[in-house]
């Protein structure tokens, strides 16, 4: 007992101080450079040219790195949770597929409607997440049939985000964004949109800590013990269609972060959804971060998206995943 | 407990095109259950027992009649407020896969606590009393799954004692145990009725373990009671094969009716 909260704290510990050094490397990363002095003396205590470039053009996507990678993190442990599915995550089941198709939908046809991308891609969330259930569901959900529904779910929403890229001769720097998962020109508007709903959000999900380890019991044993177990999924289920929908209308579409944190998570704090929960939040703001930033310097003076690093990355770890649990084939 | 004129059928959408496609499952059955004793259902696989366990439990709804606790019609009872009066012991159970004993049994305490509140004083004493009845305590800091199956069954029956409820169901408590394991649960259960008056409701499979430790059976065949009463009483050839369709013979044995599983 004692050791395990130990391995915890120190997980805690290690993982934020990670994502410190990660953030003064991203800073850092490109030609203007400035020292963790300057910049803090820049930010707090005298305007400093420098610092003032470097706030104004890479905070906003450092900063939106970081929560889109909370966000989808903490989505991913809350759709694990609701469908008893260690292998799912917004992107495979199709959540920021249908997000991602209503905010190209917004940011071809209505570009005045800013700042309702969010709502919109919450509102092709939802409809990705109702036709993924729907279409799953037969007297249960089983894991598999999920993620293939899923597959095809998102593989169509992205074909049509596609269609309209390309219809729109891929001019249009906002719909082609979040096609594919760009992030680099983001301003602080951007990061201020980000600040209305990702914040309070991964705080409401934090609040469904003890539901969420309440649903890893039986369904039957859960409403004896007094559970409303329908409402709880609905509920825990609009968090995370909402985290994964305002992560995509920022960021685009991105895979497996939601599915990648939360199995290293398990794996430094266990499973009880009181640590999961804030622990996958500080690591996804970590792995994002890191994808972002890596994506900026391999290919310098060029730049790969964080969503491709995600994905090159993603992928074999998806496949171990599914190659060391074989119960999850059943 | 009160259930009246209980109807339950499978299959509702053939029922609109064709009437006698219908299977009843249960069909309007009436009863009390005493407070205070040991009651268990007996019958043969499909007689229906297994769904009026689930329609006792809140987790079917009938089609018809109503179950009624202290005058409350249970399907109209918020989940919790059921929980604070009822506690269950599934078949069936699972749990994360590194949760401990301690954290688990405390899970009962659910019901009694908001959302986001966290156990007081009352509620550890009670969790802890659980634990002592079950003898699990000293396991109260190993993972669930590091104990054996007897071992967990009691640790199940913990979580279901911590929500302090006045009855209690079990269904089918010694499946998937070995002898020695299935008689210290029926034990166990034994006592919990005799030293803290919880009424317990059961469905057992073995006839002898079902006579030995119940106040009460009743036993069904399709979907109707066949019959209902004291084990000593009702136990009898006729009755065994009326129920499941073979002929067993019963033995007295210590003033008690034995049930020859072997012919």
């Amino acid at each position: 007992m004692k050791k395990k909260r130990i391995k915890s704290a120190l997980a805690f510990i290690f993982t934020a101080l990670a994502l410190l050094i990660v953030f003064f490397w991203s800073v850092n990363t490109g030609s203007l450079k400035v020292s963790g002095t300057q910049l803090f003396r820049g930010l707090f205590i005298k305007y400093d040219e420098m610092v003032a470039a470097v706030y104004n053009l890479r905070f906003p996507r450092i900063i939106i790195s970081m929560l889109v990678g909370a966000a989808l993190a903490v989505s991913g442990v809350l759709f694990q949770a609701v469908l008893k599915n260690p292998l799912t995550d917004p992107g495979i089941i199709g959540i920021s597929g249908g997000a991602g198709f209503t905010a190209v939908l917004v940011t071809a046809f209505f570009p005045g409607l800013f700042y309702f991308i969010p709502l919109a891609a919450f509102a092709g969330g939802i409809a990705a997440f109702l036709l993924v259930y729907s279409l799953s569901w037969k007297g249960g959900l089983s894991p598999l049939r999920i993620i293939l529904v899923g597959v095809a779910v998102s593989t169509m929403f992205a074909g049509l985000s596609n269609l309209f890229n390309s219809m729109n001769g891929e001019n249009l720097s906002g719909v082609a964004a979040i096609v594919n998962g760009n992030i680099t020109m983001k301003t602080w508007e951007d990061v201020n949109i980000v600040l209305y709903y990702i914040p309070g959000c991964l705080v409401i999900s934090l609040a469904f800590a003890g539901r969420c380890n309440l649903l890893a019991l039986d369904d039957k044993t859960a409403r004896s013990i007094g559970v409303n177990v329908s409402r709880v999924r609905i509920l825990i289920s609009l968090a995370a269609v909402l985290l994964a929908s305002i992560s995509t209308a920022a960021a685009g579409i991105i895979s497996f972060v939601g599915l990648i944190v939360p199995h290293i998570a398990r794996i430094f704090v266990g499973g009880d959804h009181k640590l999961l929960l804030p622990y996958s939040m500080i690591l996804g703001a970590l792995i994002f971060l890191l994808a972002d930033t890596v994506g900026r310097t391999i290919a310098q003076p060029y730049e790969v998206s964080a969503a491709v690093i995600m994905a090159v990355v993603g992928g074999p770890f998806f496949i171990l995943l599914l190659r060391r649990s074989s119960r999850y084939g059943s | 407990m009160e259930v009246k004129n209980l109807t339950f059928a499978y299959d509702k959408k053939s029922r609109d095109k064709n009437k006698e496609l219908e299977k009843k499952i249960l069909d309007g059955i009436s009863f009390t259950i005493k407070r205070g004793k040991i009651t268990t259902f007996l019958g043969a696989n499909g007689c229906g027992k297994s769904t009026l366990f689930y329609l006792m439990t809140k987790d079917l709804i009938p089609d018809k009649g109503g179950i009624f606790l202290d005058g409350k019609n249970i399907y109209t009872m918020k989940q919790k407020d059921f929980a604070k009066r009822v506690a269950i012991v599934q078949q069936n159970n699972q749990a994360a896969a590194d949760i401990t004993v301690g954290k688990l049994v405390s899970y009962g305490r659910t019901p009694h606590l908001s959302l986001f509140g966290a156990p007081g004083k009352e509620d550890k004493d009670i969790i802890d009393w659980a634990m002592e009845v079950t003898n699990v305590a000293k396991y109260r800091d190993r993972e669930l799954m590091s104990l054996s199956g007897g071992q967990r069954q009691r640790v199940w029956i913990a979580m279901a004692l911590a929500q302090k409820t006045d009855i209690l169901f079990l269904d089918e408590p010694t499946t998937y145990l070995d002898i020695r394991y299935q008689i210290e649960i029926l034990e166990m259960v034994k006592k919990l009725n005799q030293e803290y008056g919880i009424t317990i409701i059961m469905v057992l499979h073995d006839m002898n373990h079902a006579i030995y430790y119940s106040d009460e059976l009743i036993g069904l065949k399709d979907g109707k009671i066949l019959v209902r009463g004291n084990p000593g009483d009702i136990i009898t050839s006729e009755c065994i094969e009326r129920i499941y369709g073979i002929r067993l013979e019963v033995a007295e044995w210590k003033d008690r009716r034995i049930v020859m599983t072997v012919r």
